[in-house]
Order: C-alpha cells, then sequence, then structure tokens
C-alpha cells in the first residue's frame, strides 16, 4: 500500500498554483474521481463546489488536459448564462487537481470511478486500488446500468463497494440514484447518503437491479417515441410537443435521447436486453439505424433533431 | 465592560473587541478562508501592527478559538484573560417576527433563529455556528444577538405587506422585513446628536449605500418603510442585485432562457445591478471612473441616483415631511457624484446641497447642505459594531441589575 497524506498533495502535472493547507467537509477532505470524461468532470465540478479537493486520475496525459479543459468551458458557459460567477470558477478551480497516475488513488478519503461503462474496465480499476488505497476507503462506482455486486467482486472489501448514478449534466440534476449491491454494508450506505446530503442531492435508494430506477424507466418510453416515430405515426416535432404538454415533461422523449446520446441510449437498451430479456426492452430498429449512421444526437450536431 | 463583538459568515468570521462606555476600539479582525485552503486570520490591535496568521482553520469554533488566543497573545493581545470579556455581541441577519430588539441569547431564542433559517439561507445558519462556538469557548460569558430586521420591525402593516393572498403571509411569513437595522438605527441616532435634536422629534431619511443598499424613512425614532423586503434583493440598485422590478419580468426570463429558481437567484442577486447594466464592474469607483466616457457606465449609475431619488421623494411623502437625509456605507460616505445626483430638484421639498461642502476630501461626520437648506444633509460613517457592542452592554447591564 503506498503512503497516504492528506495534508500535502504535491501532485501537479498542469503546474496549478499550490493548495496550500488540507481542506474539508466533515471528515471528507479529498475525493479521488477516477476517469476525466463527461461524468468525472460534472461529479469533479460539483464535489469541488462543495468544498472538498479533489483529485482526478485519468491515464491519458492528453484526455486530462482536456477533461480538465472541457470541465473550465462547462463553467464558463454556466457564467455566461448568469448561473454562476467567477469566484466561483476560481473558488472551485483551484480545489481541483489531475494526475496520471493511479497509485495516486491513495490520497483520497473516498474513490470515485467514473470510467468508460465496461465491466471488465470497471473490475479491473477496483482491483487495482484495492491494494493501493487504505482498507477503509469506500469505493462509489458511477454507472447506469451494470451490476454492482458484480463490479464489487473484484476487491475484497465488497461490504464498501457502492453505487451512485449521477445523472448528466451532475453538477444540476438534483438527483442520485443509490445503488446497493448484495454485500453494500448498512454503515457504507448510511455513509454515501450523507455525503450525497453534503453534495445537495436528493438520494433514492435503490437495491440492485438492472436500469436501476431512473434508466428502466426512460428507456423503453423512449424505445417507444423511436417505434413511433419509425412507423410513421407522427413527426419527432409531435411527439415531443405531444409529451411536453400533454404529461407535463420539460423536455419531449426525442430531444432527450438526442441529449443522452443514441449511442449511449442504445448500450443502455442492449444492456437491460440482455440483462433481463424481455422484448420490451429491444432496442427500435431506427436507433440502430441512426447509430451506424453516426448521427448520435446533441454531440454530433445530429439525432432526431439538429443542432448547430 | 469589554464587548466582544462577532460577526460569522459562510467562510468568515469578523470581530471587533470594543469597549462601549469609551467608543474605543481595542482592536478589529477578520478570519477568511474557514473550511477552505489557506485560511487567514488578519488581527488589527488599535495603534500597532496589524499581525497576519495562516493555517488550517477547519470551522467556526477553530475560527474563535484563534480569535480569542491572539486576543489574549502577549506580542499581539489586548486583554490578558478571558475573563476580561464581559459580554459577546453576535450579528445575527434574520430575526424574523420574533425580535424586534436584541437580546440576550437563551435555547429557545436560539430555536427561533433556527426557525428563521428558511429566510435567510445564507446568514442565518453560520451565525449559528458563530454563536455556538463563542458559547463553548466562553460558556460563562452572556452571548446577546444583534438583529438586522429588528428595528424595522416597527413598520406597519401597510408597508411590510406584499399585495400578495394574505395566506401566504401567514402560511410561509412572506412580508417586507428590510435589513441593515443596525446602520440605520446607528446613523439616525448619530444624526439626531449632531444636529442637537431630539430624535423623537425628527423625520429623517437614511440611505445606506454599499454593496447592497437600502433606504429608511424613520420618524420619531422608529423606522416606518425601508427598500429591502423579504429578502436584500428589493429596493435600490446595488452592485449585483436587481433591486426593484416586476415579478412578471423573472417568470419570462426563466421561460426564455430555462432558468430554475436557482439559476434565476444567481442571476438576480450575482449578475445584476451596476454589473449586469454596466457590463464594468459592481464597484460604484470604477463606473464613476468611466462615467463620462461610458454610456453604459453612466445609465448604470444614473439608474442608481434616479432610483435613489424615488425612495426619497417617497419616503418624505410617507412621513409628511423631511427634516433629515442621511448618507452612509461606502458609496454614501465617499461618492459625491451620487449624492450630488441623488438629491438633483429635490429643491421643492427644502432640500439644498452645499456643493463645495460635498465635494470635500473628508472623513468623519459632516453636514452638507447650505445654510438656507430647511433639510439637513449629514455623511455619517457607520458604525454597526458599536451598536452591538452598545446594545450588548445594555443587556447585560440589565441582567446584572435584575439579578
Amino acid at each position: 500500500m503506498a503512503d497516504k497524506d492528506n495534508k500535502t498533495l504535491d501532485i501537479n502535472i498542469l503546474g496549478q498554483p499550490d493548495l496550500g493547507g488540507g481542506d474539508k467537509v466533515d471528515a471528507i477532505k479529498i475525493v479521488t474521481i477516477f476517469g476525466a470524461g463527461t461524468m468525472g468532470q460534472g461529479i469533479s465540478q460539483l464535489v469541488a463546489s462543495k468544498g472538498m479537493e479533489v483529485l482526478i486520475i485519468e491515464r491519458d496525459k492528453q484526455q486530462a488536459k482536456h477533461g480538465y479543459a472541457q470541465l473550465e468551458k462547462n463553467i464558463d458557459e454556466e457564467i455566461a448564462r448568469w448561473t454562476m460567477t467567477e469566484s466561483e470558477k476560481r473558488a472551485i478551480l483551484s480545489r481541483i487537481k489531475v494526475s496520471t497516475n493511479t497509485e495516486d488513488a491513495v490520497h483520497g478519503d473516498l474513490v470515485i470511478e467514473a470510467i468508460s461503462e465496461k465491466l471488465e474496465a470497471k473490475q479491473e480499476l477496483l482491483a487495482r486500488i484495492d491494494t493501493i488505497c487504505e482498507p477503509d476507503t469506500i469505493f462509489i462506482t458511477n454507472t447506469s446500468a451494470l451490476s454492482i455486486t458484480e463490479i464489487a467482486s473484484a476487491t475484497r472489501r465488497q461490504d464498501k463497494v457502492i453505487g451512485m448514478h449521477f445523472l448528466n449534466p451532475v453538477p444540476k440534476i438534483p438527483l442520485v440514484e443509490i445503488v446497493r449491491g448484495l454485500k453494500t454494508s448498512d454503515a457504507t450506505y448510511r455513509f454515501i447518503k450523507e455525503f450525497a446530503e453534503t453534495l445537495d442531492k436528493t438520494a433514492v435508494e435503490v437495491f440492485e437491479y438492472p436500469g436501476y430506477i431512473t434508466t428502466r424507466v426512460i428507456v423503453p418510453m423512449i424505445n417507444e417515441a423511436i417505434h413511433i416515430l419509425m412507423e410513421g405515426v407522427a413527426t419527432a416535432e409531435h411527439i415531443d410537443i405531444a409529451m411536453k404538454l400533454g404529461y407535463n415533461f420539460p423536455k419531449g422523449p426525442l430531444a432527450l435521447a438526442d441529449q443522452i446520446g443514441l449511442d449511449e441510449l442504445m448500450a443502455w437498451m442492449e444492456n437491460l436486453f440482455r440483462e433481463l430479456g424481455e422484448a420490451k426492452y429491444r432496442p427500435c430498429p431506427l436507433l440502430r439505424k441512426m447509430v451506424r449512421a453516426g448521427h448520435l444526437g446533441r454531440k454530433t450536431g445530429k439525432g432526431f433533431f439538429e443542432y448547430k | 465592560m469589554v464587548i466582544l463583538v462577532i460577526n460569522a459568515g459562510s467562510s468568515s468570521v469578523k470581530y471587533q473587541v470594543i469597549n462601549p462606555e469609551k467608543e474605543a476600539v481595542l482592536a478589529t479582525g477578520l478570519v477568511e478562508r474557514i473550511g477552505m485552503s489557506g485560511a487567514i486570520l488578519t488581527h488589527r490591535p488599535t495603534g500597532r501592527k496589524e499581525v497576519r496568521l495562516s493555517g488550517e482553520i477547519l470551522d467556526h469554533k477553530i475560527a474563535i478559538e484563534y480569535v480569542l488566543s491572539i486576543l489574549l497573545s502577549k506580542n499581539h493581545g489586548v486583554i490578558k484573560d478571558k475573563k476580561e470579556i464581559d459580554a459577546v455581541g453576535h450579528r445575527v441577519v434574520h430575526g424574523g417576527e420574533a425580535f424586534s430588539s436584541s437580546v440576550l441569547i437563551s435555547e429557545e431564542v436560539m430555536a427561533q433563529i433556527r426557525a428563521c433559517i428558511d429566510y435567510a439561507p445564507l446568514h442565518n445558519p453560520p451565525n449559528l455556528r458563530g454563536i455556538n462556538a463563542a458559547k463553548q469557548l466562553l460558556p460563562d460569558v452572556p452571548q446577546v444577538a444583534v438583529f438586522d430586521t429588528a428595528f424595522h420591525q416597527t413598520m406597519p402593516k401597510y408597508a411590510f405587506l406584499y399585495g400578495l393572498p394574505y395566506v401566504l403571509y401567514k402560511r410561509h411569513g412572506i412580508r417586507r422585513y428590510g435589513f441593515h437595522g443596525s446602520s440605520h438605527r446607528y446613523v439616525a441616532s448619530r444624526a439626531a446628536r449632531l444636529i442637537g435634536k431630539p430624535l423623537d422629534e425628527l423625520k429623517l431619511i437614511t440611505c445606506h449605500l454599499g454593496n447592497g443598499s437600502s433606504a429608511a424613512a424613520i420618524k420619531y425614532g422608529k423606522s416606518v418603510d425601508t427598500s429591502m423586503g423579504f429578502t436584500p434583493l428589493e429596493g435600490l440598485l446595488m452592485g449585483t442585485r436587481c433591486g426593484d422590478m416586476d415579478p412578471a419580468v423573472i417568470l419570462q426570463i426563466m421561460a426564455k432562457e430555462e432558468m430554475t429558481p436557482n439559476d434565476a437567484t444567481t442571476m438576480l442577486n450575482k449578475h445584476s445591478g451596476l454589473m449586469g447594466i454596466s457590463g464594468l464592474s459592481s464597484d460604484m469607483r470604477e463606473i464613476e471612473e468611466e462615467y463620462d466616457t461610458n454610456d453604459r457606465a453612466r445609465v448604470a449609475h444614473d439608474i442608481f441616483t434616479y432610483r435613489l431619488r424615488k425612495y426619497i421623494g417617497a419616503y418624505a411623502a410617507a412621513m409628511g415631511g423631511v427634516d433629515v437625509v442621511v448618507f452612509t456605507g461606502g458609496i454614501g460616505e465617499n461618492s459625491m457624484l451620487v449624492r450630488k445626483n441623488a438629491l438633483k430638484g429635490l429643491e421643492f421639498l427644502g432640500i439644498e446641497l452645499n456643493e463645495e461642502k460635498n465635494k470635500a476630501q473628508a472623513n468623519g461626520d459632516r453636514q452638507i447642505n447650505t445654510s438656507s437648506s430647511r433639510v439637513k444633509v449629514l455623511v455619517i460613517p457607520t458604525n454597526e459594531e458599536l451598536v452591538i457592542a452598545q446594545d450588548t452592554m445594555h443587556i447585560v447591564q440589565e441582567m446584572k441589575a435584575n439579578q
């Protein structure tokens, strides 16, 4: 096991100004976050905005730099829409450091993994940090569909592995699903529930089952909307208008699909279909076709709608 | 008597050690960045060199522990023993309708301050943390709470109610409360003393103009109206707050810009006012530097003074006349242009500004009206800490007399 030192974080590959002394929100001072992708960025911003220090670990240095730059850009966009201030930005960025060294996970009082949504990758990472971090450190895995029990089985601390399913964009969505694996202890659950409260998120407790609450409910609905479109029953605009006005959804199902990313959505569905084997989770052929064409939604500029 | 005055914010603690009988300040200071990296304590003992300490200050209790130890320190201290502190006076932002004056802090008082958290979610919790910390560290010393809202509790119902369904007032306490109470109260009584008339014979309009700004109508010693309302967002234009506007505007903006209530709160409080209009700065000094050259800086300044002028007119009408106008706060004390423009055209009310006196660079209390002006115009540096110390002293004296 590497040496743990909360007082000095001398990891500074981006050459940022020194952090100075330690920090705290109750007992949690430093949170290690694996992955500098969209979820990693969002979780890092959220945690840092609540006064804790964040250490992002991303193997690839280019990716790390890109992730940090994107995080900064996300905050700038919020400032431009008057929802955050320059001083909040400075405070948040001053608390975030980036490393490429997995060993640095030891500095965290908590570890959150937000790497790619692949079981093997997550298992491999957790098995690795299981030998690096102190035995009582809780591991949080951020997944929207994978089995916590299966991920946890790669470690010798299955009682201290728990899922936190944040939704994108993390800083803005007030919900987090706390997902208990088969062996997750009550103590771990209570601790993480409190952690969620310090992050100002409303937590719902979920006992592990594919898709939890949010994914399992939203997926068939979006899929049905895509079927309606494919069958020529209504246009994409009218499908969204109907659901928005008829049932008071802030966003229509197809616009929501574009926001999630159609490839992501299809991965969720395939996972649910595989796990549960029910036809209602089978991805609509139109969705497959669009993913193959590279029309993935907002991020590519074209999905069910066009984005400039 | 020695009073420790504490103003605890979310990540800071300001303090002063005051002898209220002599109106003497023994030391002032500030702990910043509590619970963050690189916390700093700045201590200024009167007449001696400033001291800065940095270290890990995790919470308000540790901050106040640091403050006490520096107050007692051999080299920088101002007292020799903790026992020299006769009482602690705490600034508390929101007292709701429960408090119309300062009070000795009891468990019941704590519970009532907690009950007001909904009204001041950013301010009352750190105020409570400051009180808890001081109680733990100075368990035998009386603690007094002085509320920002208390002075305005004398407003009549027709001044404090909004034109909303009455049940909302009863159910959620939706009404105007007003803030800066200690400041308005201090400058009002100071003004009465300066012009040598009893406060209870005067109609005053006090203008506290700083980062947050408010005006108050003080008739015969009582606040009868003030420009801030349920929160400090209402009323005058401020550094980054919008002040008065049509409430429908915000609903429209939320719909058009897809904002959540939280987003909108940030926009109204932190991106509006002088900053939002000028796009330049929330600092009046920077706005004034570009007053002649930058249209948006000028219009921001003009909105600020125009709105203040309207409030002065309104309050003169509300009180059936005005005898004294007082300027205080960073802008009120220092900006001759704000004072001049705000009072422009108010000669019909008997307000005549002496341009020379208004322009003169000066500190301290001063009178800036012409000799023929029926209304006195005063500039009085505010001193909220002294008000807190004096209130604390009076309450402790009363408590001792009753024992």
